[in-house]
């Protein structure tokens, strides 16, 4: 048996040395500990961390724990070496993740039915950085692809899980009766009539 | 000469929509279409002055709109559509609040985006060297297998061969002023005035001793503390003592060059020796 403060160390090598975030399912086998107590440890130092502001944080990423730098020193990191950053999301880009990651799974129709354009271009953007991706298929007419969301895109964000999105239904909850659905296919075909 | 204005890029006709009605402060659940529809209509008009390619999207959207202006000028006195109350705005509305309620969450998800992008984590790392990936070996079928195998026996044996030839070389430590010291002590040691070149040799001497003996003599040589002279070439080398200097100061002595040649070797060396 091992010590919590030995498992805790532990996990904070396994972390440095992986990079990537370390699921929280591998740390515990390691050790033949339940995920639950993993998952404490893990948010334990955390929490250490955080309350010794120290240059490292530990974020938790879809079910994972990773080490990041601390934002607020990102000026000072960057006097090192210019870290090369992809391009920011367009507003077109972001429009459409923003539906994927709500309304999830969810297909192109639908997607362009909210945003009244078309967005194929988009979302091929979108799966070439990896921030969504094909979940399956819908069992409407023509099988149209599903999207989702992906651990990149929760990585990019630095959500810890989709429960993380900042809530938008404070605004005015979208109501989409059955019977209306109809209506909302018309225009659909409409869209695609006049393209 | 053309007047340029330029305008906001939409990202759609909803996008262009909900901004005239937010514009005018109105109410997105009480649109005034006939207002709204001729707004929409001259921003598209502009748009075209302005060369920029309008979506068809745009298009289909103006047509809605100038489809519900007309069904708002119809009189809502007939008997039919009394029943069914629905307000023709409907539909529109609903569209253009969940529309905007995505616009606004890609504007927080813009924001959460650029936070996140001072915070930034290690790639990850190539843990081959920790594994070892057995994959690559397995995948490999018997005849491969074993031309690697031989591969590696030859190799090994290539290597062995090599290897034999080898004589480990231990880094030797000794420099010029301990060769003057040990020669100095040898003299002393012995209380004689004169020493022949291989007695300040042990048996064991190995090349290197005999180099750096050689070299301290000269070293010496120049400071006038020994006397050396070989009768014939490859002949005994019979060494004379002088006057010996105490310290260890040795070599930081500038080279007085009064024999040309061991002036200049004593200079090469004496920077190597510091």
């Amino acid at each position: 048996m091992f010590s919590k403060k030995a498992i805790k160390s532990a996990f904070e090598s396994m972390m440095f040395v992986l990079g990537e975030p370390l699921e929280v399912k591998t740390a515990a086998n390691v050790f033949g500990v339940d995920k639950g107590t993993a998952r404490e440890y893990f948010r334990e130092l955390q929490r250490e961390y955080e309350e010794e502001g120290r240059g490292l944080a530990v974020r938790e990423i879809g079910g994972g724990f990773q080490f990041v730098t601390r934002a607020e020193n990102f000026e000072h990191v960057r006097r090192l070496c210019t870290p090369a950053r992809e391009k920011k999301l367009s507003m077109a880009a972001l429009e459409t993740l923003a539906i994927v990651a709500y309304k999830q799974p969810v297909t192109r129709g639908e997607i362009e039915m909210i945003r009244g354009i078309k967005c194929d271009r988009m979302l091929e953007g979108l799966l070439k950085r990896d921030l969504i991706e094909e979940t399956g298929r819908a069992d409407s007419a023509g099988r149209p692809i599903l999207y989702g969301t992906t651990k990149m895109f929760l990585r990019y964000f630095g959500f810890a899980g989709l429960n993380e999105l900042p809530e938008i239904e404070d605004i005015e909850r979208s109501v989409r009766e059955p019977d209306e659905s109809g209506g909302v296919r018309q225009f659909a075909i409409d869209l695609e009539g006049q393209v | 000469m053309s007047y340029k204005v330029k305008l906001d890029v939409f990202e759609g006709p909803f996008d262009l929509l909900v901004y005239l009605i937010e514009k005018a402060e109105m109410s997105i659940y009480d649109i005034q279409v006939s207002v709204i529809t001729a707004q929409y209509l001259a921003h598209i008009e502009k748009m075209r002055a302005e060369d920029l390619v309008i979506d068809s999207e745009f298009m289909v959207l103006a047509a809605i709109l100038i489809e519900l202006k007309s069904k708002m000028l119809l009189p809502g006195a007939e008997p039919a559509a009394a029943v069914d109350e629905e307000d023709p705005r409907e539909e529109l509305t609903r569209k253009l609040v969940e529309y905007r309620r995505f616009k606004l969450a890609a504007g927080l998800l813009g924001e959460i985006e650029e936070d996140n992008r001072a915070v930034l984590e290690k790639p990850g790392e190539d843990l081959q060297a920790f594994t070892g990936e057995p994959d690559e070996y397995l995948r490999m079928d018997l005849k491969k297998f074993l031309q690697s195998f031989r591969m590696f026996l030859g190799r090994k044996q290539r290597i062995d061969e090599i290897r034999r030839g080898y004589t480990r070389v231990a880094r030797q430590r000794a420099t010029v002023e301990s060769g003057i010291t040990y020669i100095r002590e040898l003299f002393e040691r012995r209380n004689v005035k004169i020493l022949t070149f291989r007695e300040l040799l042990t048996p064991e001497s190995d090349r290197r001793q005999v180099t750096l003996t050689f070299v301290s003599l000269l070293e010496m040589m120049r400071a006038n503390e020994i006397y050396v002279s070989q009768e014939v070439i490859f002949g005994e080398i019979v060494i004379r003592a002088g006057k010996f200097r105490a310290g260890a100061a040795y070599a930081a002595e500038p080279p007085a060059g009064k024999d040309g040649l061991a002036g200049k070797a004593g200079e090469k060396r004496s920077g190597r020796v510091q």
